[in-house]
């Protein structure tokens, strides 16, 4: 596979309560969701331990490399909505350009566009007065099925997401 | 032209007499008290609309008190007038908008604003209920501004939007309607 770059295969919203807000996998379709999900449940613990240290910077940077195609990386704002991304290191087509990305690895610095971009979306999501954050915050007593509902439906910031996912790439400066 | 001279008074007006306010502040106050009103109503959207036209009615009433002090202007000749002035000052001096004037009724008695942009509704996106879409006028306010407004100076007339982008139509479309000219010896409504 020389010569893939890579590309975002899942974008993961999680709420201050460990609830996932929202989950976004790329190609659609194409990958299993389940398995996503609790790549996603497995990096909460390495926020939380990580947290103590943490200091104004938002940016958790790499979080774990799972294998040798998936890295994840964090990014926790202030009130404690996370957002994860996950990437393919070969999940892209070959750069049409001569130089090869994929080989060199991803900064850090790479991944911070694409956080910004998914902040000002959630931004976005919250100042719509219809979105009520409340009803996404679980809690405690209630059961499992609640996840299901607590999930954000709205359209205008799914296509975000989604653009956000398909447009990212090493080296993209701004989204 | 009458035109190009609304334009210049909303332009000096709004630059040298108005205060100025945080847009974020006014959009997130006016979405909250519409989500509110749909929370209080228990989704009767139509109700919602009536409400907020009756407080917008409550605003243009002593809104137009404003106007006319800051703008300094006289009685409009006629109707055509009057759409220019609250096109280009009115809109211009409170929301910093001037939107087009359109669509005029033969009789010179009805017109449509355009709001290519709309300040109350930034962000907001409508809830995804199936009744929202077709029955909420989400910026139904400002139909009630216009007609308290208008009712101050003895116009009474009627103001309804036909169209709304976040309804999912292309533009967001206002209808206002002359019905008549009301003589100074009225007796106020009760509204």
């Amino acid at each position: 596979m020389a010569g893939r770059s890579p590309a975002i295969a899942c974008i993961g919203v999680i709420g201050r309560k460990n609830n996932p807000l929202h989950i976004s996998l790329f190609p659609p379709g194409k990958r299993p969701a389940l398995e996503f999900s609790f790549l996603l449940s497995s990096c909460l613990d390495i926020f939380e331990a990580r947290m103590p240290y943490r200091t104004a910077e938002q940016d958790f940077g790499l979080l774990q490399a799972v294998d040798e195609r998936l890295a994840m990386y964090g990014w926790v704002t202030s009130t404690g909505v996370k957002f994860v991304i996950v990437v393919d290191m070969e999940g892209g087509a070959t750069p049409s350009t001569g130089k090869n990305p994929g080989a060199v690895g991803l900064r850090d610095a790479d991944l911070k566009p694409a956080f910004r971009a998914l902040q000002t979306a959630y931004i976005g999501l919250l100042r719509n007065p219809f979105y009520d954050p409340d009803q996404h915050s679980v809690l405690p007593n209630k059961s499992e099925q609640s996840f299901e509902s607590s999930q954000i439906t709205s359209e205008k910031f799914i296509s975000e997401v989604r653009r956000i996912g398909e447009k990212w790439a090493p080296g993209v400066t701004s989204l | 032209m009458a035109s190009t001279k609304a334009a210049r008074i909303g332009e000096d007006v709004w630059k040298t007499r108005v205060d100025k306010v945080n847009a974020e502040l006014v959009t997130l106050t006016y979405g909250t008290i519409v989500a509110q009103l749909c929370a209080d109503f228990d989704a009767d959207y139509a109700e919602v609309n009536r409400q907020l036209d009756k407080m917008g009615y409550n605003i243009g009433v002593r809104l137009i008190e404003d106007f006319l002090a800051k703008s300094g202007t006289a009685a409009c000749a006629n109707f055509r007038e009057t759409a220019e002035m609250i096109a280009k000052v009115g809109f211009k001096m409170f929301l910093n908008i001037t939107p087009p004037i359109t669509n005029w009724s033969g009789d010179n008695k009805q017109f449509s604003l355009i709001f290519d942009e709309n300040p109350l509704a930034d962000f907001v996106e409508l809830p995804d209920d199936g009744r929202a879409q077709d029955e909420l006028w989400f910026s139904n306010i400002l139909c009630g501004v216009i007609r308290g407004a208008l009712e101050m100076v003895q116009l009474q007339v009627e103001a309804h939007f036909v169209s709304d982008v976040l309804r999912g139509n292309d533009t967001t479309e206002m209808r206002i309607s002359l019905i008549r000219i009301i003589d100074d010896e009225m007796p106020p409504d009760d509204e």
